[in-house]
């Protein structure tokens, strides 16, 4: 019991006392003396009450909880909408913190992972990342003091031949031992990688990871020593990780750098990551000091090739980040700023839903401030109310994000950055739970303590007011504002999901212009030279095996039970093939002002296979198609699509025209089908010697459609090489087995990355497109929701408080017509407002969309899609008016005696 | 007129017991209550408990202070004295007493005559 409490009693005691002491002196029995002082102090209990309440005004009580849940149970129309949005704008805030934080503030899950980094070069000149570092590691290595352990490693990926003859790719790090100190690996059997492994005559060996030791080793016991097949190397497993161990990044096998082979001048040599830990008593500011003085001495020194590099250091984990460079971090920060507008505007509705009724509780609120609450207590007993609704609907938040992130978190960012390091981790951790504890407070302190604030100013006015009879209460231009915001998101939030289902169905609908179900896409890898020297000889001779090795796959493919025919092209169809400037013979016959640009003309690049036309069963609509002889080097023919024809030809006779590319900017990147010798600038012109019809060489997220031309070459010049199966009859997937056979058999160090079926090839996209799809149907539904209670609320709350000033109007003998006008016409201009700054904002947008990528988005802002915006809007306004319209009628049939009376 | 329980409104026993204390000095609480319905000629009876909450807003508006004390019977009792900022409140409440007293007073005397 509190001091003041117990003076409280003391008093109270007395008081008592003393009155039983005075009715005794007039003659009473004692009893009776007792019962007539109870009964002249009134109820000493409500007393107490009254007082404790009083003296309590600042600050929160349990009853103040106890009564806000009894409001949740009251208003359950209320409890529900602002139940709903509270908990949604919780699961978005959560959802969106714990991706973002995967990239804005990563942590390892490694015992030195604070310490670990990861050492750049940047090419000042390009502002980008100069990726042929392992020179300036080798000098890193050496000289850093504030940085010990340095290592590197390369990514590769390698055919793991198992025991049965399967054969898989596996991701490989060739890995400098100091990789498995600085992270803390420990192996489940054998060792891991030593020094002496990296000695150029030491023994292939290699390190596996649990997960390859599950599945492919099935858990074999005795699998150290063992020696199997990675390509066409046999490789000693001298150890198995522990489970969960994927460092560096997202790693099944470890073999060892080994530096000493590897080309080792400036800006050369493969591509290498480089690491290390901080020194002890070195900060992130001191190592990156040292390394700026580390690249001056060798810029001083090779100043022909590190003029411009400088090294930089920043913490490991951070390498998923894009925050690093300006665009990505200017995405991060627009996220931030769309879930925070989101946050508020949810917060706000609910404020206004909140204040809607607190209003119709003024008179409530009066009696309580007379009878000695204080603004304060007022406010504080608001604030709980919003505080119990926030903390329920922060369970379900909660719960709903973590659904969330566990069904489609992993799958979303699987889609768009393939297989995931190591550290990311969408459980939500502790540090998000205090996130959605501070949501929680944050939504209670806007959806609670400002109504609040708003409801209690001048009260003691208010209580002269009521008592004169008319309600004091009005919505100012905050509401306004949080109104015409609330209309406007109706609004853009549909026309986002329009915008999104489009993109959805233009995908699925795009035509490739033949069957594409009936074939098997396979896309094949040339193996790195991880074990042999990189020079230009031995490049020409392994690309001449590789010629071999695919002619012997394709016939034996093609000798398959079922597969009607067997091709190659650098890029599957409905992916969008390389985009090129071409330039037409005829363009240069045009009169030109001196110096002036030729027309811009961009292509679609396919390299195929002469045979790519037959197998696809494509009809030759003029000319002739590809044959065998084209493919030959030196071969300048070309065959182009219907929609080359149609756009760049602008319906010219195709065959015979010359065709060049054309490679502008300082830097020339040759278009090549694999020869390097390329000449940059102008290539050779190629004769068009053939029409085809369109085959789906553009994709359905490109904007338009793709002009096509087709360059014959051999399989094994391609950049990347997709060999293409057509199974007429069935799956094309059953036939996966038999390929994968053939190519472990034809060369075991040839992989297959991936295998799947040609009209399933954009199905990442539609995955990732159809999650948005729902995300903004949920997203929108929820805003809908919202802004429709919201605005039915506050439009009929102040319909509803103007019921004495219409009993008054009509009284005096106003027509029915006028004092409809009247109330209508704030809350008329409010949606109509909201509704013009949404579509504003959806049309801005539009035109900001039509300019990039999107596939035939221009062809939908059309007089169509503009009726259909205002007639969502119409839609949109008729129910904002419905919500007048109730309390009007209600206070147009009231007697104007009893609306004066009312109040 | 007979003495009515509740009869008294709540904004003006404040300004009851400022005039209580400021014609009669300090005092204890049941002291104050006998005292304000002696004054009413026991036309006014209170509930004498509700006299705690208001002491309670005077003391908070700093226009009444307390201090344990004895009672004449020897009792611990909390003793209620005027503030300077009470004096003063009590002089405006009271002219504006006066003054909203003195106009309703004056419809009381409407007679035919008056202009």
């Amino acid at each position: 019991m509190s001091r003041a409490e117990r003076e409280l009693d003391d008093e109270v005691a007395a008081h008592l006392a003393e009155a039983i002491d005075d009715y005794i002196a007039r003659g009473l029995s004692p009893q009776d003396a007792r019962y007539a002082a109870l009964r002249d102090f009134g109820g000493v209990t409500q007393v107490k009450q009254v007082h404790r309440e009083m003296r309590g005004c600042a600050f929160m009580n349990w009853l103040d909880f106890k009564l806000g849940a009894r409001m949740l149970v009251k208003y359950p129309g209320l409890t529900l909408v602002g139940g709903i949005a509270m908990a949604f704008a919780i699961c978005v805030g959560l959802v969106v913190f714990q991706i973002l934080g995967l990239f804005v503030h990563p942590t390892l899950p490694l015992p030195q992972g604070d310490r670990l980094v990861e050492i750049r070069l940047m090419d000042l000149e390009v502002n980008d990342e100069e990726p042929q570092i392992l020179h300036d590691y080798l000098h890193w290595r050496q000289s850093l003091r504030s940085i010990t352990d340095v290592g590197a490693w390369r990514n590769s990926s390698l055919n793991l031949i198992d025991a049965l003859g399967d054969s898989r790719p596996v991701a490989v790090a060739e890995m400098s031992v100091a990789g498995f100190k600085v992270s803390a690996g420990v192996p489940l059997m054998g060792r891991v990688l030593v020094e002496a492994d990296e000695q150029p005559a030491a023994p292939a060996v290699a390190v596996i990871g649990h997960e390859i030791w599950r599945t492919r080793f099935g858990s074999d016991p005795n699998v150290i020593g063992r020696s199997v097949k990675f390509g066409n190397e046999d490789v000693t497993i001298v150890g198995v990780m522990r489970e969960g161990y994927e460092f560096p990044v997202s790693h099944d096998v470890w073999m060892p750098l080994k530096t000493a082979l590897l080309d080792q001048t400036p800006r050369s040599g493969p591509v290498v990551v480089a690491f290390g830990l901080l020194a002890t008593g070195a900060s992130m500011k001191t190592a990156q000091a040292e390394l700026t003085t580390v690249g001056r001495q060798v810029a001083a020194q090779s100043p022909a090739t590190h003029q411009r590099l400088e090294p930089l250091v920043r913490p490991f984990a951070m390498m998923t980040s894009p925050a690093g460079d300006p665009a990505g971090g200017l995405i991060l920060y627009s996220v931030y700023v769309f879930t925070a507008a989101l946050l508020v505007l949810v917060c706000g509705n609910v404020g206004l839903l909140l204040f809607a009724r607190a209003a119709s509780r003024e008179a409530d609120l009066v009696v309580r401030t007379a009878l000695g609450a204080s603004r304060g207590r007022i406010v504080a007993q608001m604030f709980a109310e919003a505080l119990v609704l926030g903390g329920l609907a922060a369970v379900v938040g909660v719960i709903a994000a973590d659904v969330a992130l566990r069904y489609w978190g992993v799958g979303f960012l699987e889609a768009n950055m393939g297989r995931l390091p190591f550290w990311f981790d969408l459980n939500l951790s502790p540090t998000a739970f205090a996130v959605a504890m501070l949501l929680t407070t944050a939504a209670a302190v806007v959806a609670g303590i400002m109504p609040a604030m708003k409801i209690t100013r001048r009260m003691g006015d208010r209580l002269k007011q009521t008592t004169a009879g008319s309600g004091g209460l009005r919505f100012g231009g905050v509401w306004t504002v949080v109104i015409v915001a609330q209309v406007a998101a109706t609004v853009i939030f549909p026309a986002v999901v329009y915008l999104m289902q489009f993109m959805r169905s233009g995908i699925e609908d795009f035509d490739a212009g033949f069957a594409t179900e009936q074939y098997l896409a396979v896309q094949l890898e040339r193996d790195y030279a991880v074990f042999g020297e990189n020079t230009d000889a031995a490049a020409l001779e392994r690309n001449a095996r590789l010629a071999g090795t695919l002619d012997e796959l394709r016939r034996q493919v093609a000798s398959q039970p079922g597969v009607a025919g067997v091709t190659f092209i650098g890029n599957v169809p409905t992916t969008g093939g390389p985009q090129k400037i071409v330039e037409m013979a005829y363009d240069l016959d045009l009169p030109q002002a001196h110096g002036a640009e030729p027309p811009f003309r961009e292509a679609t690049i396919g390299a195929v296979d002469p045979s790519y036309f037959e197998v696809l069963n494509a009809p030759v609509l003029a000319g002739r198609g590809f044959t065998a002889a084209d493919a030959a080097s030196g071969s300048r023919v070309a065959i182009v699509d219907q929609g080359f024809v149609d756009q760049i030809l602008q319906g010219r006779n195709a065959v015979g025209q010359q065709v060049r590319f054309r490679y502008p900017g300082k830097a020339p990147r040759p278009w090549s089908a694999g020869n390097a010798a390329d000449p940059p600038g102008l290539g050779d012109w190629y004769e068009i010697v053939g029409v085809v019809p369109e085959l789906g060489l553009g994709a359905p997220t490109r904007k338009g459609r793709a002009a096509g031309l087709y360059i014959p070459a051999t399989p094994n010049l391609f950049v990347q090489i997709q060999m293409m199966v057509h199974v007429p009859g069935g799956d094309p997937m059953t036939i996966a087995p038999q390929v994968r056979e053939a190519a472990a058999a034809v060369d075991p160090s040839l992989r297959l990355v991936s295998l799947q079926r040609v009209n399933e090839v954009n199905n990442d996209v539609l995955w990732v497109t159809s999650l948005w799809v729902r995300i903004t149907v949920v997203l929108s539904s929820v805003a809908l929701l919202l802004s429709l209670a919201g605005i039915y609320a506050v439009l009929s709350f102040t319909v509803a408080r103007r019921t004495r000033e219409i009993g008054v109007r009509v009284a005096l003998g106003a027509s029915r017509r006028r004092v409809i006008a009247a109330t209508f016409r704030r809350p008329l201009l409010q949606v109509t407002g909201g509704i013009l700054v949404g579509t504003m904002i959806v049309f801005t947008a539009a035109i900001l969309i039509r300019n990039t990528e999107l596939a035939g988005f221009e062809n939908e802002l059309t007089l169509a899609g503009m009726a259909k915006i205002v007639g969502y809007g119409a839609i949109m306004l008729g129910v904002c008016m419905l919500a007048c319209l109730v309390p009007t009628r209600r206070a147009l049939g009231v007697e104007p005696t009893t609306a004066l009376r009312t109040e | 007129m007979t003495p009515d329980r509740g009869d008294v409104v709540y904004g003006s026993l404040g300004l009851l017991v400022l005039k209580t204390l400021d014609a009669i000095g300090p005092m204890h609480g049941y002291r104050l209550a006998r005292r304000i319905e002696q004054i009413s000629g026991n036309q006014l009876v209170l509930n004498q408990g509700t006299l705690y909450p208001a002491l309670l807003r005077l003391e908070q508006m700093d226009w009444v202070s307390s201090k344990w004390g004895q009672s004449d019977t020897g009792r611990r009792v909390k003793i209620y004295s005027l503030t300077k900022a009470g004096r003063k409140q009590l002089t405006r409440e009271e002219a504006q007493w006066q003054r909203s007293a003195g106009i309703i007073a004056r419809f009381f005397d409407i007679a035919e005559d008056t202009p």
